[in-house]
């Protein structure tokens, strides 16, 4: 199960068709031929709320390195809490020992 | 690697990873489509800042915008680092969003880099400058830099919308490649760091902030200490503003950091809402702060979730030998970071899940990236 896991992590990462996008293309530079200069636009109007979480497959994604979540959660939860206590040097140390063994 | 054909990308996304990546693998990139089927199309004001502090610190190579600026072509050149540069970094973004490519940058600089930046220090979509000298510093001597050489000073704090911020960056360039990092062991948080600021707002605000994240953090760990940097007058920038930069400081020396931070809108979001809306308690601001750290501790990882992009692209300049880290739950971001490694450097990582501690650990061969700019003595 763990093997297939990883695989899937994998092909997450890897395996979608969307960065066929980004191939590599020969061209030269000097002389383009084509006119994409001189191509016309359609403005589509305004973007979609951008309260929408960033897709992985809008070209034009915010280039944001922070990771926002949205919900917020109580901390002072017994339950919360202790779900991290041996994570922090006040917590049980042969516990925490076992993490990533 | 100097290839002679150019990499053709579409859209404005991941625009500072393509151009760093670009550069540093000397690899010409032609992107278009960039919002072209947006309102505003083209290149915003910020990457448009981005692309001249690109040619202020470079040399030999070429930029070229179309006038609707949806389509650039860019061919790099080298990296000259310089003393005493300048650059205004405008109001669009926070200056973290120049930091996080300058770095990268001037570790592959001819001569060492040093910058004045001005602009926005502390928001709410970009690293806070805190984050970066607390936190993102300190991350590359896992990767054999010199801490001595790196330096980030705050001379006066600017908050959205009209900033006013100004910061000194000093990035040493390195010798020929970073050193490869194994670097899995996240070890338990020993203690909480961090530094709260207000400007142009009463200093009981930090108070308040601070009073309000230590009653969070007193559950868990005695050991906290919040600073408090209030600003007035000039160096306290042109906008009022607070917030605070947090750092959860592990036994095995990883910075675990998040930054919240509270102002008016910035110039962009200024057009959609008419009114002013009402701020973020400093109370509320606290908790928010603290919650968000312990979300981080909770992933686990030796960075935190802003942090992973960057890690990621430090083991793929690595020199050809394995480095190994672990980070939490992969971020969008930091998924979109390793598929443009995969693109520019063929370097693919080899990614598994650690269900025990709900961890991922992603392993890589270095490309080999050498700092071919740097003057041979």
């Amino acid at each position: 199960a763990l093997s297939s896991r990883s695989a899937n992590l994998m092909q997450l990462v890897y395996g979608q068709a969307s960065s066929k996008l980004d191939s590599a293309v020969s061209k030269d530079d000097g002389n383009e031929t084509d006119s994409s200069d001189e191509e016309f636009f359609v403005p589509k109007g305004q973007k979609q709320a951008k309260t929408e979480l960033p897709s992985l497959d809008d070209v034009d994604a915010e280039d944001c390195s922070k990771f926002i979540k949205v919900e917020q959660r109580d901390w002072s939860n017994e339950e919360l809490i202790k779900s991290i206590r041996d994570r922090f040097v006040t917590g049980d140390w042969s516990k925490a020992a076992l993490r990533g063994k | 690697m100097g290839r002679e054909k150019a990499r053709r990308l579409s859209g404005s996304r991941h625009f500072r990873q393509r151009l760093v990546l670009a550069t540093l693998t000397s690899t010409a990139i032609t992107i278009e489509d960039i919002r072209s089927g947006d309102a505003a199309p083209g290149l915003r004001p910020h990457e448009v800042s981005l692309l001249r502090l690109l040619d202020k610190i470079s040399d030999h190579h070429s930029i070229d915008l179309n006038e609707t600026g949806t389509k650039l072509r860019y061919r790099p050149g080298v990296i000259l680092g310089g003393r005493n540069l300048e650059h205004d970094c405008g109001v669009h973004r926070g200056i973290g969003y120049f930091l996080e490519p300058l770095i990268l940058l001037g570790l592959f600089a001819r001569v060492p880099l040093s910058i004045q930046l001005k602009g926005i220090t502390n928001d709410t979509k970009d690293p806070s400058v805190d984050t970066f000298r607390m936190a993102t510093l300190h991350m590359l001597k896992h990767f054999g830099v010199p801490m001595e050489g790196l330096e980030l000073k705050i001379n006066s704090r600017g908050s959205p919308p009209l900033g006013g911020g100004d910061v000194f960056l000093r990035v040493p360039n390195i010798n020929s490649t970073l050193t490869a990092a194994n670097w899995i062991d996240e070890g338990m948080v020993k203690r909480i760091r961090g530094i709260s600021f207000t400007t142009r707002v009463s200093a009981q605000m930090e108070r308040r902030i601070v009073h309000s994240a230590r009653g969070i953090f007193n559950r868990f760990i005695p050991d906290v200490h919040i600073f408090t940097d209030h600003r007035t007058g000039p160096s306290g920038g042109k906008s009022a503003g607070y917030g605070v930069s947090l750092v959860a400081e592990t036994t095995t020396g990883c910075l675990i950091s998040i930054d919240a931070a509270v102002s008016y809108p910035n110039v962009d979001e200024i057009n959609e809402e008419s009114e002013m809306p009402e701020l973020m308690s400093p109370e509320d601001l606290g908790v928010k702060a603290a919650s968000m750290l312990l979300e981080e501790v909770a992933q686990g990882g030796v960075v935190d979730s802003a942090h992973q992009g960057l890690l990621f692209i430090l083991c793929a300049l690595c020199p050809p030998d394995v480095s190994k880290v672990r980070v939490g739950q992969l971020t969008p971001y930091a998924i979109e970071t390793l598929r443009n490694i995969k693109d520019f450097l063929d370097v693919k990582f080899i990614i598994k899940p650690d269900p025990n501690s709900n961890t991922v650990t992603l392993k890589c061969v270095g490309a080999g990236v050498k700092n071919l700019a740097r003057k041979m003595s």
